[in-house]
């Protein structure tokens, strides 16, 4: 009982900090909150599962309504050597393609469950992340992470994200389908990182093959440094794949700052890819977001991307807006409606289509 | 303390929405440009059900991942992999399977990735929309038809694609040149007589190596002695005389596309200046 009671009160301080809002794998959450993202995910570069704190967070801030005994706090953590988490999204999607049948469809858009194994607390601990759904049972990281320092530095290593820009949620977001590097596609390699003050870096080196096997003898390097403050933070990334079919290179920033209620966040990234074509290709994109709480449980998201699939030629840009609702009624459960409209070039009617959702997300 | 959520969209919200909307009209108006985002290039029309698959499924959608050193699974389906990539390759998702298996659509990952059938990951494209289904039907018909390359035929060796392609401008330094086939080349012919580099004085180029890479049987790379400079070339490959090109089954290229074994392909580019196409 003790041990609960603890939990809650770690659960009012960060309410007392100010740090209200939503808790889930998004970084408009930690910027909203002032945060880095290992304060609520185990992978100190965000997403997968939850630390003891951001599963306390998401029964007392998150939720419109907590319901439960006070005792029943879920943490994740089995015991102190184990802790599991998940995720659930099941969709009702609905697509518009001009000159096509509109179309629509119940999926599971994926099923996760997170295991760590901490060997040694706070040390030392083996992660896993295995995607049930849609499909078979398929891995998506597994990696050992070793704390060198606690809270500090940590090297990790096995099958893993790579760190660059946002770890957003969608991974069809331009930014996160330009750079390649998204949730859909962990590679095998080894990661640093340092977590120092208002700081934390990442710098990671992997096969870079897209999640395939080493194809080739070049090796990719991915960076990401950002600086962290309460009411507003900025960062950049770095990336370098040395391929056989030729070398890709790419270069992105990104910032988010708080105003009361309302969060914005920005990431813009550039790839110069020499694997494509004769002369290589020059990509280009952006997304600007709005996150806005309108009351506890309730966000109201805005964004907007950009694409310059190739900034040689001109009359070629791909938008994308989407307006997102989530409303988190109880602990551990969301659900989202958006729509999301595609403007391209009008001889493409994929680029042009319009895309509504219904999504019930559970998670802890 | 959070500040009220109505005094901040009333301070800010004036700001987001506008900027939002004036965004919005920034989509490219697509003038002088394919379906597919590229300049348009005089050309033939897609004659086969191949080139109807890379025009209207690979490049329009595939690609917005499938593309560069990143392609996830390395699976890169711009025009001059796409075949190399996935004919007779076994899937990385599910080893005991192939991309594409020619004359079995159903033990084709590819169409059970894209009819959702499939044992690994998410259905494509990913997050939707899915195919029509007469684009799947052309793809099941392709792969049922054994899966026969761009403007393939029987008992000969034709080209595909090449890098750079035909009449492209290509940036001053080009150090490398593929030449990717509809069938699988013998590698033993893949050399400096069945291959030539002519510069705009009909002088040849020297050539470093001609190599058919591991793994890729039907794209023979060739790397240049020293990096191009600005001017116009022309590469032959050789489907007659002497020495010519050939498949693994002795089949001899048709270089000039006249339906008969044997002859030489010829195609010419330019490499510019600056680094800019």
């Amino acid at each position: 009982m003790i041990r609960f009671n603890n939990w809650l009160r770690v659960a009012g301080l960060a309410a007392l900090a100010g740090a209200a809002s939503q808790a889930n794998a998004e970084p408009y959450l930690a910027a909203q909150m002032g945060l880095k993202c290992a304060q609520c995910h185990v992978n100190p570069t965000g997403g997968g599962m939850r630390t003891v704190f951001g599963n306390t967070f998401a029964q007392t801030q998150l939720a419109a309504k907590r319901i439960g005994a006070d005792e029943d706090l879920w943490t994740g953590q089995v015991s102190k050597y184990f802790s599991v988490g998940g995720n659930l999204r099941a969709n009702y999607s609905y697509v518009d393609v001009p000159h096509q049948s509109q179309t629509n469809d119940f999926a599971v858009e994926e099923a996760r469950a997170y295991l760590d194994f901490s060997v040694i607390p706070n040390r030392l601990s083996v992660y896993l992340d295995q995607r049930f759904a849609p499909g078979n049972s398929t891995n998506m990281e597994a990696n050992v992470r070793y704390w060198i320092k606690e809270n500090a530095f940590y090297v990790k290593a096995g099958r893993l994200y790579l760190p660059f820009g946002y770890r957003l949620e969608d991974d069809n977001a331009f930014v996160r389908q330009v750079s390649g590097i998204n949730m859909q596609t962990p590679d095998e390699g080894a990661e640093f990182g340092i977590e120092h003050g208002n700081w934390t870096a990442q710098l990671a080196v992997s096969n870079g093959s897209g999640g395939a096997a080493e194809q080739d003898h070049g090796k990719q390097f991915a960076t990401r440094l950002e600086f962290v403050q309460s009411a507003w933070r900025a960062g950049a990334s770095l990336l370098f794949n040395d391929t056989d079919a030729g070398n890709r290179s790419g270069a992105g920033v990104f910032g988010a700052f708080r105003a009361g209620a309302v969060t914005l966040l920005g990431e813009v990234d550039f790839i110069d890819d020499d694997s494509i074509g004769a002369s290589g290709r020059k990509l280009m994109a952006s997304i600007a977001e709005a996150d806005w709480k309108i009351r506890q449980g309730h966000n109201l998201k805005l964004a907007f991307e950009w694409l310059e699939p190739d900034r040689d030629v001109d009359e070629d840009e791909q938008t994308r807006a989407s307006v997102l609702y989530e409303w988190s009624p109880i602990q551990f459960v969301q659900l989202r409606a958006g729509v999301r409209l595609y403007d391209g070039i009008p001889q493409n009617d994929n680029q042009n289509r319009t895309q509504a959702f219904l999504q019930l997300h559970g998670f802890f | 303390m959070s500040e009220p959520a109505t005094n901040v969209m009333a301070r800010h919200g004036f700001l987001v929405v506008p900027l939002l909307l004036a965004l919005a009209a920034c989509a490219g108006n697509g003038e002088g440009l394919d379906q597919n985002g590229d300049p348009i290039v005089a050309g033939p029309p897609a004659n086969t059900d191949f080139e109807e698959i890379q025009n209207t499924i690979f490049t329009p959608i595939c690609t917005n991942c499938h593309i560069g050193a990143n392609a996830p699974q390395g699976m890169r389906l711009d025009a001059a992999n796409s075949y190399a990539m996935i004919v007779n390759v076994a899937s990385n998702e599910v080893p005991g399977l192939l991309r594409v298996n020619p004359g079995n659509p159903d033990a084709s990952y590819l169409v059970q990735k894209i009819q959702g059938n499939n044992a690994q990951g998410a259905r494509m494209p990913f997050g939707g929309p899915y195919l029509p289904q007469d684009r799947i039907d052309l793809v099941r018909r392709w792969i049922a038809a054994g899966a026969p390359g761009p403007a393939a035929a029987a008992n000969k060796l034709t080209v595909a694609s090449t890098i750079p392609a035909p009449a492209e401008i290509a940036p001053a330094g080009l150090t490398r040149l593929s030449v990717i086939f509809a069938g699988d080349v013998d590698a033993t012919l893949a050399n400096g007589e069945t291959f030539a580099l002519r510069d705009g004085l009909d002088a040849p180029v020297p050539l470093a190596s001609v190599r058919v890479p591991l793994g890729r049987p039907n794209v023979v790379e060739l790397t240049l002695a020293q990096p191009l400079r600005a001017g116009s070339y022309q590469l032959e490959v050789h489907g007659g005389g002497p020495v010519s090109l050939a498949d693994n089954a002795g089949h001899l290229l048709d270089g000039d596309a006249d339906g008969v074994p044997g002859g030489d392909y010829l195609m010419s580019f330019d490499v510019s200046a600056g680094e800019a196409r």
